[in-house]
């Protein structure tokens, strides 16, 4: 989005029509969605994003203006993946990613510690393990 | 029919081959041949022909032994073997390829017998296998060209070996125990094919015949097409006709092309699966196991609802290909569409409709689009007096009403002692009736608006199907117990949105 905002930046001269308007226009829209992109979004992401693993599912909530509650029970997990980014290798960051049979039942757990999350994985791999039951 | 492979009762350890036949049946297909076209329209062009009668005929030889010595090539190197715990099939000239797919990963078996595979007599298994994981890469093997008795032959080996796998490895002979009892769940009725016109997908192929014959049209040299004029456009009462005779034969096609996919289907039960048999051209016989039935979905489209017809289709946990593989009931009655429903999985009672915020909203949201268009219509209007754009957003606008309202009808949900229901959609209505073990966890989203309107969209997920049925714009406060209600206690921490604030 900010990027093609940005290069919009760049209309050339000679266009017609309601070019004169995008000349000024455009570079306010842009810095607006920086603003908002770098400024607010990270902070109210933040601010919402919850993670819970109890004993019997996983449930996390994200999201900033629409929200979105994952729940997977521990007993219907498939499969644990824990990945790093290059950016999260830097903060030392890992995210967690819960799979179940369903394309649309899988939990992601973003930018956890990097211990923490193999902590999680770990626990949660053991534990559906146990629990599978065969059902799917 | 002779049977030019080995005899049937052989052990279950030697490899088999397919028909010679299907080297005749690939020739004419250029299956293989198909392969290396890319690499002979850049050679051919390179070489550079003449357009005289003899290249051309040289040509239809060349492209023809090509083919019948791919054909032969593949078929020789070809070999398959249903082993005590796996299916396995070895391929490929150069690069040898084997591939075993463990018993107890089959999924399913099809037999299908396209045109030309029945004039020789021959069939095509496809053996379908779970991949394992997430369900969504499936792998298949296929078999082609063997005689129908030893395709059925097959099919019940593999069949009945994964039943023993399942029970418990024991002897391993490859005889087929007889065949149980048959049960018939569903017969196609031939005055079905009259609903065929209301729906899409049956509409779309005349469509497709039309498009493909226009472009035939344009690549013939001009000379070879007779002069017609264009019929004269100018009464209206012509223009009517030709409408009407455009109409029909849309009808028409959409017919013939029910006719084609589903002449007599039928669906029977045969043991622990389900059969279901169909084609007219190409005879397809699918199979899935009743045990990995999570649920089914009636669907029936704004046309349909016309005519009182639904469709059927099976969510079956890992089946590859579902939305074909699947269907129980291509075209019928509603109620026989019900009735079949119900007999596959507990009816849950009445859906339950969503409350009035949600008739709002979707209200608001099909008219959205056509305020839009009217907006920029309006401007265009004001700005240079070009009035289409206006009158357009302003229908839009209108029709927007009845849409929102429609959908709205559509949205339900309901909990039944071991099932539930969510049904949604206007132009394809679907309603998807589930069973709670199904259920692999949910999803609740909820948009700043549906937070306002105290609304909320739940998706069950499921590992069948497309992966998950929304429930949308249900009471924020109820989600909680539909969740509960509709899979088990561990649903209770899905929070409903209010504490969320």
């Amino acid at each position: 989005m900010a990027v093609v905002v940005a290069l919009l930046v760049w209309v050339p001269d000679d266009l017609g029509g309601p070019e004169p308007f995008l000349r000024w226009a455009v570079p306010i829209v842009t810095a607006l969605d920086v603003l908002v992109v770098v400024g607010i979004r990270p902070w109210f992401k933040h601010r919402t994003y919850r993670w819970e693993v109890t004993a019997e599912a996983v449930h996390t909530r994200t999201g900033w203006l629409s929200r979105t509650w994952t729940l997977v029970p521990v007993s219907r997990i498939q499969t644990v993946d824990v990945t790093r980014g290059l950016l999260q290798q830097v903060f030392g960051l890992a995210s967690v990613a819960v799979y179940t049979a369903s394309s649309q039942g899988t939990v992601r757990i973003w930018h956890l510690e990097h211990g923490m999350a193999q902590r999680v994985a770990e626990d949660l791999t053991a534990r559906a393990e146990r629990t599978r039951d065969a059902a799917t | 029919m002779t049977d030019p492979a080995p005899a049937p009762p052989a052990p279950a350890a030697t490899a088999r081959r397919t028909s010679p036949r299907v080297v005749l049946v690939h020739t004419l297909t250029f299956r293989q041949a198909r392969r290396l076209l890319p690499y002979a329209i850049p050679a051919l062009a390179a070489i550079g022909l003449g357009g005289g009668r003899w290249t051309v005929a040289g040509l239809v030889v060349g492209v023809t032994l090509v083919s019948l010595v791919t054909a032969a090539l593949s078929w020789w190197r070809f070999s398959y073997l249903v082993g005590p715990g796996a299916v396995v099939v070895t391929r490929g000239l150069v690069q040898r390829s084997v591939r075993a797919v463990p018993t107890d990963r089959i999924r399913g078996v099809e037999v299908e017998a396209p045109p030309v595979h029945r004039l020789l007599g021959l069939v095509r298994v496809r053996i379908d296998a779970a991949a394992g994981g997430t369900g969504s890469s499936e792998e298949e093997l296929l078999v082609d060209g063997l005689p129908p008795a030893e395709g059925d032959r097959l099919r019940t080996a593999v069949l009945t070996r994964r039943a023993r796998a399942a029970a418990g490895p024991e002897d391993d002979d490859a005889t087929a125990p007889p065949e149980p009892a048959e049960e018939e769940f569903a017969r196609f009725d031939n005055r079905w094919l009259l609903y065929a016109p209301l729906v899409g997908g049956y509409l779309a192929v005349p469509l497709a015949a039309v498009g493909a014959l226009s472009r035939v049209v344009d690549e013939l040299p001009a000379g070879t097409l007779p002069d017609v004029d264009g019929p004269a456009l100018d009464s209206v009462g012509a223009a009517a006709v030709v409408a009407l005779v455009a109409l029909l034969l849309l009808a028409v096609g959409a017919v013939v092309g029910a006719a084609v996919v589903n002449w007599g289907f039928r669906l029977v039960r045969r043991g622990d699966s389900l059969v279901a048999v169909r084609g007219l051209l190409t005879r397809r016989h699918t199979e899935l196991e009743i045990d990995r039935i999570r649920g089914v979905a009636v669907a029936d489209g704004a046309g349909m609802r016309l005519a009182r017809a639904a469709r059927v289709n099976a969510l079956v946990t890992g089946l590859g290909d579902a939305q074909r593989r699947g269907q129980l009931l291509p075209l019928g009655p509603r109620a026989e569409a019900e009735a079949l429903a119900r007999r596959l999985v507990p009816d849950p009672g009445p859906l339950t409709a969503h409350p009035a915020a949600a008739r709002r909203r979707r209200i608001t949201r099909a008219l959205t689009g056509g305020l839009l268009v009217t907006a920029a219509g309006a401007v265009l209007t004001a700005t240079s007096g070009w009035w289409p754009l206006l009158v357009v957003g302003v229908v839009l606008t209108a029709l927007g009403v009845p849409l929102g309202l429609g959908r709205y009808a559509s949205l339900g949900h309901a909990t039944g002692p071991s099932s539930f229901a969510v049904r949604v959609g206007w132009l394809v209505r679907e309603r998807a009736v589930l069973e709670r073990r199904a259920v692999v966890g949910w999803q609740v989203k909820q948009s700043w608006f549906q937070r306002r309107a105290g609304l909320a969209s739940v998706v069950a997920c499921v590992g069948a199907g497309r992966g998950g049925y929304i429930a949308l714009d249900m009471a924020a406060d109820e989600v909680a117990d539909f969740a509960v209600a509709a899979s088990e206690p561990w649903a209770e921490q899905l929070l409903p949105a209010p504490p969320a604030r």
